[in-house]
């Protein structure tokens, strides 16, 4: 890894981006070619691949706003969990999906407030502080769920109009629910306000440099609650995604580890929104292919092997090709006014 | 002043929270936790006041709350008690513990008993639960899940009077190694289904329900038996009416403390299927089996089969896809044991259930008179003999 | 005499100032629990009374308590020592799963030795098994950079999926009648005994946790550890070795994990079985957490998590109140034991001097 850092800037940039060439090539290639073989199946597993990886995407986003300002995020699982209890009892309450939408984002925005009451505030760890998040949810969500209730319907697809019905990539990008429609632009809107906009300038100048930013006239505190409180708000719309678009009911504990997948997501795309949707992408797309697998019956193994795809895959793409990844310079660190 | 605000602030947050969570549920989330003064206990007090509308209404609370007093009667001879040790999970899981419970309530309802259920949190804990009942003299014992067997019977020794009722535990035709007594034991018994028959006849009116000839099957993990055995039955069914017809079915990929609580990969897997062409669709793995039904639900033209109890009555939202689900009829069988047991003619070992197709509900129209007489004849079929699920455990 | 009395006056000042914020937190983690359990409609006073019956009620109940600490002092052990180098292990549970299926294979699949032999093979067996299961991220954040957070997430899967598998396949109890994965009983000559109501497994566990601190601060090795944690470059300008520290430092975290999936193994469950063991390893990083990544710290956040744990079943026997309230305490009392500043107000305590022990972990998040 050194040798790379003192080789010539031009040829480390080449090898990066050749290298996700050589990747977006390949896979496109491989799509290609399991299309004109079953078109059907394609579509199948590259719907489910979007689906699967929304929640994890959401879940890396809110991370991400939070560690590009230099607030570790891993109460990530918590946020989306409670964010997704909220959001159901709104909809079993009200049977407006808007509301309910809007109240688990609301309460994944609470959530993350809260960790920034606690990182910025109370200068606590910020490990303590997500990791309280994350025992808080699942305790108060638990303690308080109750058997019987039933939401009034989730959100359904809403087809693009000529869009989809195009071949492809039709029915797997153009005939989502809304949820997932606004998390394939959240992508697009984050890169774009964190590396285009003087508002991203300033939460990167603070994730990265608090002192000079503060010396600068940029108000640290203000920063990282307002990121924060916004990365909240986006894992709350990961949870509403759970409740209120996939599954369209609640249970105990569902999340099952989302957030922390989501908060590897966020490392392995490097602290960048389309990195993060391209390893969520990846993470996706194993889901999909496992079940595919057991469906096709194709191999003749346990399926706790195939199982493990997913996880294995990541650890060889990471070690392989992705390597080392450097957080935002003051990631974790309180900061402390002079 | 500044550490007044912050604590002031930590309690509000912490308030705000219970409103969020108390405030949905109880008839009073405004309340006004800004009157910031006072010592801080008042403070404390008034911050969190907004959630005391909260009501917790676990299944059985209005019994429990009436019997509690009594609690400890249980020792003596005239209070028939019925405690339940749940596996793994809650008593209001929508499948086996529920129906498990309900069964108790249903006998406890007749014999004027007092019930109790313990939720167990962690798998090491099976074992002290079961004590607890034992302990306070409670006459049956339900455990409910195979997880359950092998801590009933070694409860079942050290409480020789107390009956043990076994749901989904198979008693094996020979002791344990290392066994000491009588063998099966007299106070257990195993309350088991042929679950594959059930599934057999779910997979047989799938086969006679599709168009597409591709029916799908999303399943809780292998690890747990009656999964399998719903499952290979389901594929045998559906072949045995319809050769020709695909089958694509898959286990979830995790463990056992996420595969039947991820209601997400149930509903993203049933998708996929559906997008495949499958337009019948068997749920059949607690919570991530419901979000397989409740994801059928919104696609038009395709069915669902629920499992364990009528997911009629436990998933509404299943309801514009759900023809019938696959049951094993616990909450009968665990009144029946539990009867038994009162009428002192406790059946010791295996003790079979019954099994069969629920109700069709709102399908009743649907489904051809002539599907309904085939599945009657599979049914005598099965109970005769003369039709075999291949099925074979073990 | 008078000195002696001022000694005994400092002493006792020194250990309020150090027992005064967790005792406080605790207090208050109750309290706030009670308002809840209050507005829920249930009485605190009952379910308190039944959770400290359970937890510490009778020989069988205080038997429990320890049980249920003793793995949790290894998972939150293996924990805090990788936070000593800067590595955050979220993978302790993968690490305890291969530790417990390795001592219930070597448990039931090695025979004849006596229990004096036996037994700590089969620990030493979950050692090695946890420690290399954790060599894994370290060597692969080593030599490729991949952010262990990453990898100990995706290791824990896939742990999860191999023992199924090894409990469903290979080491399955084929014994007559069984149909549910697991491994078969290990043998007596492997099991962990209970002396009284006391675990032998807990004592184990204390002196892991005695021996985890002497390492840390009594040795070179501990010294690295820690120097690379604090600042990894500096350790590399003084001539450590960092790469090498890491991985160490990571087999260490493993092995402490992997014993505890042993000791559960050899002194509690008596064999392999998917479903048991869930969640210890992701316990452990609460209880690092509470325990301030101190050795010694983990061995009350542990007691106090693990009588909460045993005791939650009486609370819901007798007082009919959902053990998901335990939960909810817990944050709250991780919240306030943390966040001292509230409590320093309450007490009018001073802010911390520089010699005492501040809890920064995430500093490391990113480094080397």
């Amino acid at each position: 890894m050194e040798a790379a850092a003192t080789r010539p800037r031009e040829r480390a940039f080449l090898q990066r981006y050749g290298t996700l060439t050589a990747v977006l090539v390949v896979a496109l290639a491989i799509i290609i070619w399991a299309y004109t073989a079953s078109a059907q199946q394609t579509q199948a597993v590259l719907a489910s691949t979007i689906r699967q990886s929304t929640p994890l995407v959401l879940g890396a986003l809110c991370g991400l706003y939070g560690e590009r300002a230099g607030v570790i995020n891993i109460g990530i699982e918590g946020q989306m969990l409670l964010a997704a209890f909220i959001g159901f009892l709104a909809n079993v309450y009200t049977g407006n999906l808007i509301v309910a939408v809007t109240a688990g984002v609301l309460a994944g925005a609470a959530m993350g407030l809260f960790l920034a009451f606690m990182s910025v505030t109370l200068k606590m760890d910020q490990i303590i502080g997500g990791t309280v998040l994350n025992i808080l949810a699942f305790g108060l969500t638990g303690y308080f769920y109750q058997a019987g209730l039933t939401t009034q319907g989730k959100l359904q697809p809403i087809a693009l109009g000529p869009l989809a019905d195009l071949p492809l990539v039709g029915p797997v990008l153009f005939n989502n629910p809304p949820i997932t429609y606004l998390t394939l632009l959240l992508v697009g809107i984050s890169h774009y306000v964190l590396f285009y906009t003087r508002w991203g300038l300033r939460t990167r100048a603070v994730g990265e440099h608090p002192r000079a930013a503060d010396t600068l006239g940029i108000n640290v505190y203000k920063m990282r609650y307002i990121n924060v409180t916004l990365g909240g708000a986006l894992a709350g719309l990961a949870g509403a995604f759970l409740t209120l678009e996939a599954v369209g009911s609640f249970e105990r504990s569902m999340t099952n580890g989302r957030g922390f997948l989501a908060l590897a997501i966020m490392i392995f795309g490097k602290w960048t929104p389309l990195g993060s949707w391209g390893a969520a992408l990846l993470i996706g797309v194993t889901y999909a292919l496992n079940t595919q697998f057991q469906f096709l019956g194709l191999v003749d193994i346990p399926h706790q092997f195939i199982g493990t795809l997913p996880y294995v895959l990541t650890i060889v793409v990471l070690a392989g090709f992705v390597g080392r990844a450097r957080p935002p310079a003051a990631d974790g660190v309180p900061y402390e006014k002079e | 002043m500044r550490r007044v605000t912050v604590l002031l602030t930590t309690l509000l947050l912490f308030s705000l929270l219970l409103v969020a969570c108390g405030g949905q549920v109880g008839n009073e989330p405004e309340a006004e936790p800004g009157a910031e003064v006072g010592t801080e206990t008042e403070a404390e007090e008034e911050a969190t006041e907004p959630a005391e509308e909260e009501e917790e209404t676990e299944p059985a609370a209005e019994e429990e709350e009436s019997e509690a007093a009594a609690e400890d009667d249980c020792a003596s001879e005239e209070v028939f008690c019925i405690g339940l040790v749940t596996d793994v999970g809650e008593i209001d899981d929508k499948s086996f513990n529920q129906s498990a419970w309900e069964g108790v309530q249903a006998a406890a309802e007749e014999l004027g008993a007092q019930t109790e259920y313990i939720e167990t949190r962690d798998a090491t804990d099976y074992g002290p639960n079961i004590a607890l009942f034992g302990d306070n003299g409670y006459d049956v014992i339900v455990t409910v899940g195979f997880a359950l067997g092998q801590a009933t019977l070694e409860a079942s020794q050290t409480y020789p009077d107390v009956d043990f009722i076994g749901v989904d535990q198979f008693v094996a035709p020979e002791a344990p190694e290392g066994w000491e007594g009588e063998w099966p034991p007299a106070n257990v018994a195993g309350l088991i289904f042929p679950e594959d028959q059930s599934g057999f006849m779910a997979g047989a009116l799938a086969g006679m329900l599709t168009e597409s000839n591709t029916i799908a099957a999303v399943l809780g993990t292998d690890l747990v038996p009656p999964v399998v055995a719903f499952k290979e039955g389901y594929e045998a069914g559906a072949r045995y009416v319809n050769e020709n017809v695909e089958i694509i079915s898959t286990y979830h990929p995790g463990g056992l403390d996420v595969a039947f609580t991820d209601p997400e990969w149930g509903a993203s897997t049933a998708a996929q299927a559906i997008d495949q062409g499958a337009d019948v669709v068997f749920g059949a793995g607690g919570k991530t089996g419901n979000g397989a039904l409740i994801e059928v639900a919104s696609h038009e033209g395709v069915y669902c089969i629920g499992v364990d109890t009528d997911q009629w009555l436990t998933v509404p939202e299943a309801h514009p896809c759900l023809v019938t689900s696959a049951m094993k009829l616990i909450t009968p069988g665990v009144a029946e044991l539990i009867r038994a047991s009162h009428d002192g003619n406790f059946p010791n070992g295996n003790y079979v259930g019954d099994v069969g197709l629920a109700p069709f509900h709102d399908f009743e129209d649907e489904i051809s008179q002539d599907a309904k007489d085939r599945l009657d004849e599979i049914k005598s079929g099965l109970e005769s003999g003369d039709i075999s699920t291949g099925y074979n455990p073990g | 005499m008078s000195i002696g009395n001022r000694n005994w006056a400092d002493r006792l000042r020194t250990f309020w100032r150090g027992a005064s914020i967790p005792l406080v937190a605790v207090a208050l983690a109750l309290l706030i629990g009670a308002i809840i359990l209050v507005a829920s409609g249930a009485s605190p006073i009952a379910a308190y009374e039944a959770l400290i019956i359970g937890a510490f009620g009778n020989t069988t109940a205080l038997q429990r308590t320890l049980e249920k600490a003793t793995p949790l002092i290894f998972s939150g052990l293996a924990v805090a020592f990788a936070f000593k180098a800067g590595l955050f292990n979220i993978g302790a549970q993968g690490q305890l799963l291969f530790g417990a299926i390795t001592s219930a294979a070597i448990g039931f699949g090695v025979t004849g030795l006596p229990a004096i032999v036996h037994a700590p093979l089969a620990l030493l067996g979950g050692a090695i098994a946890g420690g290399l299961y954790g060599a894994i991220p370290g060597a692969l954040k080593t030599y490729t950079g991949a952010h262990e957070v990453i990898t100990t997430i995706m290791l824990n899967y896939v742990a999860i999926n191999m023992t199924d598998y090894l409990a469903d396949g290979p080491l399955k109890d084929t014994s007559p009648g069984n149909i549910v994965a697991r491994t078969p009983a290990i043998l007596p000559s492997a099991e962990i005994p209970t002396l009284g109501p006391i675990p032998l497994g807990f004592v184990i566990a204390l002196i892991m946790a005695a021996a985890a601190w002497w390492l840390l601060w009594h040795t070179t090795l501990g010294y690295e550890i820690r120097t690379v944690g604090l600042n990894p470059s500096a350790a590399d300008y003084a001539g450590m070795r960092v790469a090498w520290t890491v991985i160490l430092t990571m087999i260490l975290s493993g092995l402490l994990a992997g014993v505890g999936g042993a000791v559960e193994t050899q002194g509690v469950i008596g064999r392999y079985q998917p479903g048991f063991n869930v969640g210890l390893g992701f316990d452990g990083i609460t209880i690092a957490l509470l325990g301030r990544t101190n050795p010694f710290g983990v061995i009350p956040a542990a007691l106090l998590v693990g009588a909460m744990r045993a005791g939650s079943s009486q609370m819901q026997f007798s007082a009919d109140v959902a053990t998901e309230i335990i939960d909810v305490i817990l944050a709250i009392l991780l919240f306030f034991v943390t966040a001292d500043l509230v409590i320093r107000w309450l007490l009018r305590m001073r802010a911390p001097g520089v010699e005492e022990e501040q809890v920064t972990l995430s500093s490391g998040w990113g480094q080397q």
